[in-house]
């Protein structure tokens, strides 16, 4: 995939021999994810989504537009997953490479398809007017993981986002402004988590394909090395209340299904985890801002800057 | 929500199968014989499917080349007329894409590629019929086809559905179950309970994942008798038409 970015042998024996003790280079367990650390912007739906050296960005935005004609009551939700040579020099402008086809298509599945935004919560007048609401993903910078990252990014957004107010009088629409009315959150289902495993094969394809041993390691959000030299790579994207929204294992080696069962486990935990995370970061966020409200409404604020 | 019902309480389905019963599975190898190296033929219920492979041959450009394994060049033609709604389906789409570059991983793991260095292998797809299971008969196509052009590979990779829908699960949907169910496609190595591919794109309950993993992992060994069936039976035709020379 990688043009320019190649690992010698040396390095993947290495990478190699560590996994099969059980060791990985930056000092994580096989079933470690990285620490996240997501920022809030000081604007509604700006989430900055760092994941060791990886780096994604967020946008989300909304304006009024026409509802597609066979979905009159549903409004518009589109991801611009566009990944540029800034991340990565393995990435090419304009041309868009397999692997950057799979990244996208799923995060799409993962937040568009398994329906975690209500669109219909969007629709203003049926068939003539609804909300369309878009998710700009920027990859700022590669270390692997791009795929977790972006849909951390886009489920913080979307929880975080807030739309103007609006009122609906006859076909006509007021939208009002934030210092008008207090802005409203988007409706957002359930939060899906992505989760990436790759899988590495210490002996050799005859072994994986005619053993009985199943001793393929997998490995949890892997590191731009490791993802260079993986030999197959599985997405799971599971919600709080254990649904599996999206699985993609797009060929590469062929896995035990009873080791997919258990990937998907893994998934579960680490996104219970990541969900509360999100969420106390949200909680504490908002709390933030409307201290910040009443701060302004405090009576004792004018006598402050009388003094 | 639908007009039909999916799963009836006496257990029979919309085309009058059981939960756990495989549609019509037809296939024919060595179809087109004189334009190819290898062909193969599929009806998987109504679902019809046509797949050449030309290879191993010299790669028409250097920069397909690889010096240590074939290449492989998969292109796939989902015809206009193959579903109900006539529509023209670019090859650009990116669901389609997306279906040929996980065919392409997942094939360049079960053909022995490093004993084909400096070649490609192109594999040409035609849908005639598209009835559900696009995923799933297209695989098994290919791997008929590969078998045909007498590629080296580790073994048969045989692709059913399967879906879950009111706490039972269902094997191999067709169009209809698929617009109402959630479903997931799996590709199964031989005989074995090992995947090489697994695509799940609607939400299935994590704990009930199990139990239709191992419906679909039935259903695809029960497939690749029938495909083994059919190998067999072509070899022994032509070992027949040898014997008489």
């Amino acid at each position: 995939m990688a043009k320019g970015i190649e690992v010698s042998i040396n390095e993947k024996s290495f990478v190699f021999d560590a996994l099969k003790q059980g060791i990985r280079l930056d000092g994580r367990k096989l079933e470690d994810f990285r620490n996240v650390d997501i920022t809030l912007g000081d604007e509604y739906g700006y989430v900055d989504v760092r994941l060791g050296k990886t780096r994604v960005v967020a946008r989300i935005s909304a304006e009024i537009s026409t509802p597609f004609e066979d979905r009159p009551f549903e409004g518009l939700f589109t991801v611009s997953t566009e990944i540029s040579p800034m991340a990565s020099a393995m990435f090419e402008n304009q041309r868009q490479s397999d692997d950057e086809l799979l990244i996208s298509r799923a995060i799409e599945k993962a937040v568009r398809r398994s329906g975690a935004l209500d669109l219909e919560s969007l629709c203003i007048i049926a068939g003539s007017k609804c909300w369309s609401i878009r998710a700009d993903v920027h990859f700022l910078d590669y270390d692997g993981g791009f795929i977790d990252a972006s849909c951390i990014a886009v489920m913080t957004g979307l929880q975080h986002f807030r739309k103007n107010d609006i009122t609906v009088s006859g076909e006509q629409i007021v939208i009002h402004s934030v210092e008008e009315r207090e802005p409203v959150e988007l409706s957002v289902l359930h939060v899906p988590i992505c989760v990436t495993f790759a899988f590495f094969n210490p002996e050799g394809v005859e072994e994986n394909i005619k053993g009985e041993s199943n001793n393929e390691i997998y490995i949890v959000d892997t590191t731009l090395e490791e993802d260079l030299l993986k030999d197959g790579v599985l997405t799971v994207a599971v919600n709080k209340n254990r649904e599996v929204c999206q699985i993609s294992k797009a060929g590469g080696l062929p896995m035990d299904a009873l080791t997919l069962m258990d990937c998907g486990r893994k998934a579960y935990d680490i996104a219970v985890e990541l969900t509360n995370q999100i969420k106390k970061l949200l909680e504490a966020d908002y709390k933030r801002r409307n201290e910040g409200i009443q701060y302004k409404l405090r009576a004792e604020n004018d006598r402050i800057t009388v003094e | 929500m639908s007009r039909f019902e999916i799963y009836s309480p006496e257990g029979l389905r919309v085309d009058g199968r059981r939960w756990n019963e495989l549609r019509r599975f037809e296939c024919r190898i060595n179809t087109h014989p004189d334009s190819s190296d290898g062909s193969s033929y599929v009806e998987q219920g109504n679902s019809k499917v046509i797949c050449i492979v030309n290879g191993p041959m010299e790669p028409s450009s250097k920069a397909e080349m690889s010096t240590s394994k074939a290449t492989l060049k998969i292109s796939l033609n989902v015809t206009p007329f193959s579903s109900i709604d006539r529509k023209k389906r670019s090859k650009n789409e990116r669901r389609i894409q997306e279906i040929v570059t996980s065919l392409k991983r997942t094939f360049e793991q079960s053909i022995i590629v490093n004993k084909y260095p400096r070649t490609t292998i192109s594999i040409t797809l035609h849908v005639l019929a598209l009835d559900g299971g696009l995923l799933s008969s297209i695989t098994n196509a290919i791997t008929l086809a590969l078998i045909d052009a007498g590629i080296a590979m580790y073994d048969y990779i045989s692709s059913v559905s399967a879906g879950f829908y009111n706490n039972t699960p269902l094997l191999d949907l067709n169009q209809l179950e698929e617009s109402d169910v959630s479903f997931l496609t799996i590709g199964v190595v031989g005989k074995s309970e090992k995947l090489a591919l697994l695509l799940l794109e609607n939400k299935i309950p994590l704990d009930q994942l199990e139990s239709v993993l191992a419906i679909a992992i039935a259903g695809g060994h029960r497939i690749r008798d029938l495909m083994d069936k059919e190998v067999r039976r072509h070899g022994d035709l032509r070992l027949s038409k040898l014997a008489n020379k």
